[in-house]
């Protein structure tokens, strides 16, 4: 976790060398880019190397077992408390951003974010919030469904707020504009889109694991 | 001797003896012999032999290694079985059966022109044979000679099919499946059981042909069982050489879309460098097409709710050249009502992109109580109290549309964009058990 002031130390793993100079240029000032690595095994070496503060992962990655950035993230898993994941991915499809999610990932954009959203995105994974697209918000609703049920536990469903939070990201409003709505703070907000990750990445739920299912996920 | 037996290439027939002696450490002749001599034990040694022609490998056959050989090339194999002991006493038939054949039947699978030769050569010989000894005075016995070429005929039908399968399935896996081949087999099945059954009811009484009966019927069991294994690995090999096509045809079909879409629009692009609008028109249809034919998953269904969206996302994207960004939980029927809400869903997003002029969000959530759709905007915003009567626009085509068939429309507008919520109760039943639950879809709407 870093200080406000202090820069931000990032390690940008893509395959595509064009996309990682293109996001390096488009990433603020305050976030320094300490390595980059285009496969799997380059981005575990540049982790454990430099202990960055967030790791800019894309999903689809050469290398390794051939499981990407879910294989990055589980072979720095002994670092999971100091270094966070972003992951970053031109796929919607369910199966890969759920898996990176479940893997440890604090947060899932997608490529065509522009840069100030994604700066706003790692400042906000360094400080140890979480990030969720309007798409992965649409997902964590496909997944726990829509409606309050009653399960035993609280780790299988979602708070009424944190129903409503996912919902107004998925229609595409900003942590501040949902904060707006709701009339709490960001910081709350971003309480609750944390406690959905946590949920979203612990719970066996039944109905997740059938929805995981039906997408192959498992 | 040789661990595993192969049938020989050095062969009178089909190599069985030779693969056999060469097998068992026995001289040659010795087996030819004792082969010979087992056929008049009510034709063993014909059957064994037969038997092992299909189940033996030929030398050098081994797997897929020996795929080229098995080309179907009646050629060399006529020029091997020339030597065979039947065609020597009658030359002029076989010659006479060989070229009435047509050519054409070479580019049939399954028989070999001159496997058929050979069958039709020693079917003359046979015929000759008898006709010459009837007339030196043999008496033939018609109720023998008869079933004993019904079983043979149905044996040679049977088998041969067995053998072709075996030899061209491997190299055309979808044979197998014919209907022909499975007729040809189940013919030659029915030609034996009525020849055996013949030859039977025609020398004893009732008893003896159900003693036969069981006795075949275990028989018949006890070669099924011992066929099993075989079957199987048959059944095997035909199941990985049609995986390894259908993955032969996927790659090619990918290859094919590629080249059709993404290599088209690269093109395109490269030729309206110039033009960013386009460039980015082209790269997001592209990108839309692309992933929906990677993606492809239940929600694509033309004829659901999910579907009419994502189309009608699709083109507004393609007429403004601006992004909508497009999430759905949950899918429906599209009925009357919903192909309403599709409409009015355009109408929303057109009205995003035209006056907001930015990226717009939509979201589905489909749920049994009802549908709700949010098309969003992070335009300058309007107010919709102050749009003037005569732009029927939002007016008539969201909110009268939506109203008309039983849903609602709100427009929520503000400096930082502009939001349009559309609601739609489920079907009737669907609708009066959910009216009572919490939907807590709308709590932040009553704000």
């Amino acid at each position: 976790m870093t200080a406000a002031g202090q820069p931000i130390r990032v390690v940008v793993v893509d395959d595509h060398a064009i996309f990682r100079s293109g996001l390096k240029a488009d990433l603020a000032p305050d976030i320094h880019v300490l390595a980059e690595a285009a496969t799997v095994e380059e981005a575990i070496a540049a982790v454990a190397a430099h202990t960055p503060d967030v790791v800019l992962l894309d999903v689809h990655l050469p290398g390794g077992r051939g499981q990407g950035g879910r294989e990055v993230i589980s072979g720095c898993a002994g670092m999971l408390g100091q270094v966070k994941f972003l992951a970053l991915s031109v796929s919607d499809a369910a199966e890969d951003v759920v898996s990176v999610i479940r893997a440890g990932a604090r947060g899932y954009v997608t490529k065509s974010i522009s840069g100030t959203e994604i700066s706003d995105a790692v400042r906000r994974v360094a400080g140890g919030d979480a990030v969720f697209s309007p798409r992965l918000a649409g997902f964590v609703l496909d997944a726990f469904g829509t409606a309050e049920v009653a399960v035993e536990d609280e780790l299988d469903k979602l708070s009424a707020r944190e129903l409503e939070v996912m919902r107004l990201i998925a229609r595409g409003y900003s942590y501040k504009e949902v904060a707006k709505a709701l009339f709490i703070s960001i910081k709350t907000v971003e309480t609750h889109v944390s406690a959905v990750l946590r949920k979203l990445q612990l719970s066996s739920r039944h109905e997740l694991t059938r929805w995981a299912a039906d997408r192959r996920l498992l | 001797m040789s661990a595993k037996m192969y049938r020989s290439t050095d062969r009178v027939v089909a190599g069985v003896c030779a693969g056999l002696a060469e097998h068992l450490g026995l001289r040659v002749g010795t087996v030819r012999a004792i082969m010979a001599g087992s056929c008049f034990l009510f034709g063993a040694g014909v059957v064994f032999y037969a038997w092992l022609w299909i189940l033996v490998p030929l030398a050098g056959d081994d797997a897929a290694s020996g795929a080229p050989q098995l080309a179907d090339d009646g050629g060399p194999r006529l020029r091997l079985f020339r030597p065979a002991p039947p065609a020597e006493p009658a030359p002029a038939e076989l010659g006479a059966g060989g070229p009435a054949q047509p050519r054409g039947d070479r580019a049939r699978p399954g028989f070999s022109v001159g496997a058929r030769e050979i069958l039709v050569g020693g079917a003359l010989v046979v015929a000759a044979v008898l006709l010459f000894s009837a007339r030196a005075g043999v008496n033939l016995n018609l109720g023998t000679i008869i079933p004993l070429g019904v079983i043979a005929a149905g044996a040679v039908l049977a088998w041969m099919q067995l053998d072709a399968t075996r030899r061209v399935g491997l190299l055309n896996a979808a044979k197998m499946d014919t209907p022909w081949s499975v007729a040809r087999f189940v013919a030659g099945l029915i030609l034996v059981v009525a020849g055996v059954l013949i030859i039977v009811t025609g020398s004893g009484s009732w008893a003896l042909v159900w003693a036969s009966v069981v006795a075949s019927v275990a028989v018949l069991a006890g070669v099924g069982l011992v066929l099993a294994p075989w079957a199987l690995k048959f059944w095997r090999d035909l199941q990985a050489e049609r995986a390894g096509r259908i993955r032969e045809t996927q790659r090619a079909e990918i290859a094919a879309h590629l080249h059709d879409s993404v290599l088209q629009t690269l093109a395109l692009i490269q030729k309206r460098a110039d033009s960013p609008q386009d460039v980015s028109r082209l790269a997001r249809a592209q990108e839309r097409e692309l992933r929906s034919w990677i993606y492809q998953d239940a929600g694509q269904d033309t004829g659901r709710l999910v579907a009419g969206i994502k189309a009608v996302c699709a083109e507004v994207e393609d007429l403004h050249g601006l992004p909508v960004e497009l999430v759905t939980v949950g899918d429906a029927e599209l009925g009357e009502p919903m192909r309403a809400l599709v409409q009015a869903t355009r109408e929303a997003v057109l009205n995003g992109v035209r006056h907001g002029g930015t990226p717009v969000s939509v979201y589905v959530e489909a749920a049994p109580s009802g549908v709700d759709v949010f098309v969003k905007d992070r335009g300058p915003g309007f107010d919709p109290g102050a749009v003037p009567p005569d732009r029927l626009g939002v007016r008539e085509s969201v909110v009268g549309r939506m109203q008309r068939n039983g849903g609602s429309a709100e427009i929520i507008s503000s400096p930082d964009g502009t939001e349009v919520r559309l609601h739609l109760p489920g079907g009737p039943a669907q609708a009066a058990a959910a009216t009572g639950t919490a939907r807590n879809t709308d709590a932040e709407e009553a704000k």
